[in-house]
């Protein structure tokens, strides 16, 4: 369903018409090598751009005027739905979305400009992260593992591709990454055993140009994975243009729980892979989560940073995975240069040389039930974490939890073939150290694992939410609180942009979307 | 073949290499079925509305409570829930789904807007499959009573009498405990009591709190974060306080529970829950 607002669209085909049109949408849209620089007046991808930190040069709000933040406006979904996406900013439109709903806002005033609702279908409705923008695009994946590629200047619909077939169990939540003309897209499902998919489309023509498994189609002889299926790439990945190579978590192998029918290793589940962006090959992968039991993924973001180790200038890789350990990767290589808990961990018997946690087998889930740290939602998740580079702190949503472990032989070898009930999860935020891996601060969120992402800015001010109810910034060297706000509780990783000289803050909370500003004096005294 | 019809597939093939692996006097006496507990007032729904259901259940409920409803991914198996058994026709089950469970170990979201006739065909799908699974012999994921208790009464006796017994008592507050909940049930609340049922009294962290001006208060905690303290006092009324302006103290009685996560080992847990089993 679209729903342009009449006035606008009027008014932009006149100046279509007339030829009047002018500025980067009428031109030449938006050029996907542009997502290599930090953006100032956009948000232009999922992470802002392709590095995956979450770090902002803009300057306006700092620790000492931070605390007369004030709403600058609000959007408040119709119909009313969970807001979880990052919003994207370009050319002074921001797009949000929920499941299978797209809205294109003003983004001075968070006033609707079109709407965009895909078909009632059967997929999951889970969340969603967002979407994509290339040329005069808006890229959109559905519950039903559908990709649209949508007008963005009136939201009609360009072409419509599956990305994987909703009726055998997969769905999508994801925000594509776009490299060049490729559109690279993963999907969800873990209550079937299937191939673990990542695709990547022409961002013209919607064609199919590669597909790479994590784990292997069926048929494939000889396949390293031990039996699995699984390792859905279901969050969106990083890049980096100088080594040309695209950086992605794999999933959790399925069956979920039933380790016994695929033994080993179960490659490349659990896995952070790098990839060439034109042909889908794999350069590398390294395995955080050697045969997954407990339904931790490695789909977390991971971080791009170029910066010291041991006296050295490195190209380097971060993640905070699911299972509760932090790792470093030298990201030209894969080869590994830390692994160390930043979350309550007590399932691995040790670290390999490979700097891989290996799982202690009397954790693995058993008929009686194993407690296990952390539980299923993990020791973080989807929550983007931010790396603030002033402080080299990688700052991370994290959980101290407890979970208990089934299996029997009676639960099958099926989708998820066992149960896995958590006990408690408490959320903290946590500051480590990119170095070592140390803790150098943290913050109790005051409940259970966050839903926050987390922002971090040039004046080492740190943007997220806790769990209670409010948005919330912070002192980025210590984790002091500067402000906050209760605006509920927040659902999604916030952003920044700066438009007429003015730094915008927008935070997703409930079904609304919150923009926060400093305080304008519109009359001088 | 829908995704319903691959899981429905997948169960009835389940239901059969387990009826074909069983002994027949296993089955007769089959420890999952007997876990499911019985729905209390008895309730039937026409098969459209179950077929309408199934639709909105798996898109809104699927991915937490699984596709058959018997557990999926962080949900509880709602075939076995006490909730599901007392439930008629929504009374219990839609407040639930309206208001979600926020506080629970694994926060459920609320759900307000999904429609009166949509909640109506969930509900009825819920049930629909509780009863399936009523009659089906060793359930996809279910644990059992017996699955649970591994452990040995005597060493779970002496870790009660070690670590329990100062605030709980075989013949006092846990008499007949056993009688009451059983199974997975009794597992997840021994380990977090604030699991499941609403919170008891008994189980509130209580606070003291004195002000700026030296004005004190006193009552259970009714809300913290960072900014904001509450308590709810004698009389029932609720008051808050700005954290930064207060000085309190919070005793959480359930804090040794939380205290005992990080260090029981699986054996001291089993043992522990294998006596309580024994408190008929």
């Amino acid at each position: 369903m679209i729903e342009p607002q009449p006035v606008f669209l009027r008014v932009s085909l006149l100046l279509l018409a007339l030829g009047l049109a002018s500025g980067a949408w009428a031109q030449d849209g938006v050029d996907p090598a542009d997502f290599a620089l930090t953006p100032t007046d956009s948000w232009p991808t999922y992470h802002g751009d392709y590095s995956g930190r979450r770090h902002s040069t803009l300057t306006d709000i700092t620790p000492g005027n931070v605390h007369m933040l004030t709403l600058a406006w609000v959007f408040n979904s119709n119909p009313a739905q969970t807001i979880k996406a990052t919003p994207i900013v370009h050319d002074g439109v921001i797009y949000v979305t929920a499941v299978d709903h797209l809205w294109a806002l003003d983004a001075r005033s968070g006033r609707q400009i079109w709407r965009y609702q895909y078909r009632d279908n059967a997929g999951f409705r889970i969340g969603h992260r967002g979407v994509a923008i290339a040329g005069n695009s808006v890229y959109l994946t559905t519950r039903d593992a559908h990709l649209l590629s949508l007008n963005a200047i009136d939201g009609s619909v360009e072409w419509e591709v599956e990305i994987a077939d909703s009726d055998r169990g997969y769905w999508s939540t994801n925000a594509p990454l776009v490299v060049g003309d490729h559109l690279i897209v993963g999907v969800s499902g873990d209550f079937d055993n299937l191939p673990g998919v990542l695709k990547s489309f022409d961002t013209g023509t919607g064609e199919l140009q590669w597909t790479f498994y994590s784990t292997p189609p069926p048929g494939t002889p000889d396949s390293i994975s031990g039996g699995a299926t699984g390792g859905q790439m279901w969050m969106t990945g990083t890049y980096d243009p100088e080594l040309d190579l695209v950086f992605i978590g794999t999933g959790n192998p399925t069956p979920v729980l039933n380790g016994q029918v695929r033994p080993g290793d179960n490659k490349w589940t659990g896995s952070i892979v790098a990839l060439n962006p034109d042909t889908g090959e794999l350069v590398w992968g390294f395995q955080i989560m050697p045969h997954d039991t407990h339904d931790w993924d490695a789909a977390e973001v991971p971080v791009l940073v170029d910066a010291e180790l041991d006296g050295e200038p490195r190209k380097l890789l971060l993640q905070a995975s699911r299972n509760g350990y932090y790792t470093v990767l030298d990201r030209a290589t894969g080869e590994n240069l830390l692994t160390r808990p930043f979350a309550r961990v007590n399932w691995a018997e040790r670290i390999d040389s490979d700097g891989r946690p290996i799982p202690d087998p009397d954790k693995e889930p058993s008929r009686d039930g194993r407690l296990v740290s952390p539980d299923e939602g993990g020791g973080t998740n989807y929550r983007s974490p931010s790396f603030d580079p002033e402080t080299g702190l990688l700052i991370v949503s994290a959980a101290d939890a407890y979970g208990l472990y089934f299996f029997k032989p009676e639960h099958g070898d099926y989708g998820w073939a066992g149960a896995s009930p958590g006990v408690l999860s408490r959320g903290f935020l946590r500051a480590i150290d990119y170095r070592t891996g140390e803790i150098r601060w943290e913050k109790d969120l005051h409940g259970g694992a966050g839903a926050a992402g987390v922002l971090t800015t040039a004046t080492g001010v740190t943007f997220t939410g806790d769990s209670a109810s409010s948005a919330m910034a912070l002192r980025t060297s210590d984790g002091a609180t500067l402000w906050h706000s209760n605006v509920g509780r927040v659902g999604n990783s916030p952003i920044t942009y700066e438009l007429d000289g003015r730094q915008y803050v927008v935070i997703g909370a409930g079904n609304a979307v919150y923009a926060f500003a400093l305080p304008q004096q519109l009359v001088s005294d | 073949m829908t995704i319903r019809a691959v899981a429905a597939a997948a169960l009835a093939l389940a239901a059969t290499v387990l009826a074909l692996a069983q002994p027949p006097a296993r089955r007769t006496d089959s420890p999952a079925a007997a876990a499911i507990p019985e729905t209390e007032t008895e309730q039937s729904y026409a098969p459209a509305l179950v077929a309408a259901g199934e639709r909105p259940y798996t898109a809104q409920c699927g991915f937490c409570h699984g596709l058959d409803a018997a557990g999926g991914s962080g949900g509880p198996d709602l075939t076995r829930s006490a909730l599901v058994a007392r439930d008629f026709r929504g009374d219990e089950i839609i407040p639930v789904i309206r208001a979600g469970r926020l506080d629970a170990g694994v926060p459920m979201p609320a759900f307000p807007a999904i429609p009166e006739d949509e909640l109506e065909a969930i509900v009825a799908f819920i049930h629909d499959r509780k009863m399936r699974a009523g009659s089906l012999e060793g359930g996809r994921r279910a644990v059992t009573a017996d699955d649970v208790q591994s452990g040995d009464i005597a060493a779970g006796r002496r870790y009660f009498e070690t670590h329990c017994a100062t605030c709980h008592s075989a013949d006092g507050d846990l008499d007949g405990i056993a009688s009451r909940i059983d199974g997975l049930d009794l597992m997840r609340r021994m380990l977090n009591p604030r699991l499941g049922q609403g919170q008891s009294l008994r189980g509130t962290p209580r606070i003291t709190l004195t002000t700026a001006d030296g004005e004190r208060f006193a009552g259970l905690l009714a809300y913290r974060d960072e900014f904001t303290i509450a308590l709810t006092e004698p009389d029932g009324r609720y008051r808050s306080f700005a954290t930064r302006n207060v000085r309190f103290e919070i005793d959480d009685p359930l804090q040794v529970h939380f205290d005992l996560l990080g260090q029981y080992t699986d054996e001291d847990m089993h043992d522990v829950l294998t006596y309580l089993h024994t408190l008929r």
